[in-house]
């Protein structure tokens, strides 16, 4: 029955690290650029959540992930349009990745300025330790919830994506980000609508993830490290499969955390590798 | 009335210069070929008329606008569209979202989706396929209908018999002549000389970034041709 309630837990969990990765897979999607900032603008979020909570300590924090989204879609659109759309269209990669890596390096002694190098979390009251009892199996609440934001924002994601008319244009610039330029689309414009969706994506799973573990301003490798696995392992720039990347890796931690309490994440980096040795495109990737 | 007027125009790769001093004129309402042997320069000047080469100098006029400065997507606005080379349709798009792509400037006029589904047919079976289920010819009146979604004062054809088999290719000069019914000037890129030149009003000759030869179509002899494309 423990087995059963980790491996159910680790899902849970990995609903998490889909929603960190999702995010980085409609960029590298959309643009086929890396965002190697990524992980900063997850631990800003959740500073700027933790500061919220402490201005408005009457409000539920999961009240407040709305307006640290719309914070982070706006911080997302001005990276995009002040920064990164510069470079974004050179055929080579490397002026995007050097470019968000620098952002990182000026972001995290910033936030070291700011809010101090302590451990910091995100009081989530007793909602943190509520459990739920089904079939005689004790699953938290809060991770329950969490999943079910995940599959909520997935499912929007989706919908955008396929049904939308921003989303038949956001494909089309994915596709030939040259040719929808003679039908009137400024592609940096659609980029930066992207990135501010894919940092507001992000800035929710970085608030979860705070509300879990305590994070500093130094966490943006860690946080960068498993999005990144998330999107290689559920292959490259699909969403579905990011989500099934980051539940593989939930549950890898969680079993892993099981054998060995010091190095859970371990297991996890251990499967990715062995992830990417056995399938190189991804272990969900259905189109070629 | 001159739709289009481009003088001594000069387009860049790097160091390579793939168009020297190019004059050419299109009227409203007329076909004009362009033709000439592969690097001949024909698509690089196409790229440079809807602002996708933004290395060139001189000067390009569109209805009475200079649009030589101008960006990609505020030339589409004025009524200039591409059929470009190779197609290049939206592999992740529907056929019928392909088109839609075309209607995003929302230019005024007769080309709707249903008009462009009875230029071709086939294109409204197909409609919910991804243009890589669709055949060659398909794909062809895909683009060509992308391109009309916008309602183009000017269609710019590159290549557009390219690997297509005849029964095809004249299915789609068919189409040419009904799009040409509905008002559009069309310059058309080729190397099918024959089949250009009876299509068109007057030709053009490129032969290394260079016109080498300029006239009305009736009249044109195939020797005089041949030289003008080989540069014999």
């Amino acid at each position: 029955m423990m087995w059963v309630e980790t491996i159910i837990n680790g899902v849970l969990y990995g609903g998490l690290y889909g929603l960190l990765g999702v995010g980085l897979a409609l960029i590298v999607g959309v643009m086929r650029v890396v965002n190697l900032s990524h992980g900063e603008f997850i631990v800003l979020s959740a500073f700027i959540g933790v500061s919220l909570v402490g201005a408005l300590p009457w409000v539920h924090p999961l009240v407040l992930l709305l307006p640290v989204a719309l914070i982070a879609f706006v911080l997302g659109f001005g990276l995009q349009a002040v920064l990164v759309n510069r470079v974004v269209t050179r055929p080579d990669p490397f002026a995007a990745i050097l470019l968000t890596f620098g952002v990182a390096v000026v972001m995290r002694n910033l936030m070291v300025e700011i809010f101090g190098a302590d451990p910091r979390n995100l009081p989530a009251g007793r909602l943190a330790h509520a459990s739920a009892g089904m079939f005689g199996l004790h699953v938290g609440v809060l991770p329950l919830l969490i999943l079910g934001l995940s599959v909520a924002l997935f499912t929007c994601l989706q919908l955008i994506i396929t049904r939308t008319k921003f989303g038949r244009i956001v494909r089309a610039t994915a596709d030939h980000r040259d040719i929808v330029r003679l039908m009137g689309v400024n592609p940096g414009r659609v980029y930066n609508v992207v990135m501010g969706l894919s940092l507001a994506l992000a800035s929710v799973a970085g608030m979860l993830l705070a509300i879990r573990s305590s994070f500093t301003p130094y966490s943006g490798v860690e946080r960068l490290l498993v999005a990144f696995e998330v999107v290689v392992l559920g292959g490259l720039g699909t969403f579905w499969g990011a989500m099934l990347g980051g539940i593989t890796l939930g549950v890898a931690e969680l079993v892993g955390l099981k054998f060995d309490t010091n190095a859970g994440p371990l297991y996890a980096h251990l499967l990715f590798l062995a992830g990417v040795l056995l399938r190189p495109n991804g272990l969900f990737r259905v189109r070629t | 009335m001159t739709l289009l007027e481009v003088r001594a125009l000069d387009a860049f790769y790097g160091d390579f210069q793939a168009l020297f001093g190019l004059s050419l004129d299109v009227e409203a309402g007329e076909t004009v070929a362009l033709i000439g042997a592969n690097g001949a320069g024909k698509t690089t000047f196409l790229r440079c008329l809807v602002g996708l080469t933004s290395t060139k100098r001189g000067e390009i006029r569109f209805a009475g606008e200079p649009i030589a400065e101008q960006p990609a997507e505020r030339i589409s606005r004025l009524g200039l569209s591409l059929v470009p080379e190779g197609r290049l349709l939206f592999p992740s798009l529907t056929v019928e979202e392909n088109l839609m792509m075309g209607a995003l400037n929302q230019r005024p006029g007769s080309w709707t989706l249903a008009r462009v589904y009875e230029l071709f047919p086939i294109l409204r079976e197909r409609r919910r396929q991804k243009p890589e289920q669709l055949s060659g010819g398909q794909q062809h009146m895909v683009a060509i209908g992308r391109a009309l979604m916008s309602n183009p004062k000017l269609l710019l054809c590159d290549e557009i018999s390219l690997g297509l088999a005849p029964v095809v290719v004249d299915q789609i000069y068919e189409s040419l002549g009904r799009i040409r019914a509905e008002g559009a000037s069309i310059v058309l890129v080729e190397q099918d000389v024959k089949r250009a030149a009876g299509a068109a009003d007057r030709v053009y000759c490129l032969l290394k970034g260079r016109v080498t030869l300029q006239g009305p179509a009736r009249g044109m002899g195939l020797d005089q041709l041949s030289r003008a494309y080989f540069g014999a």
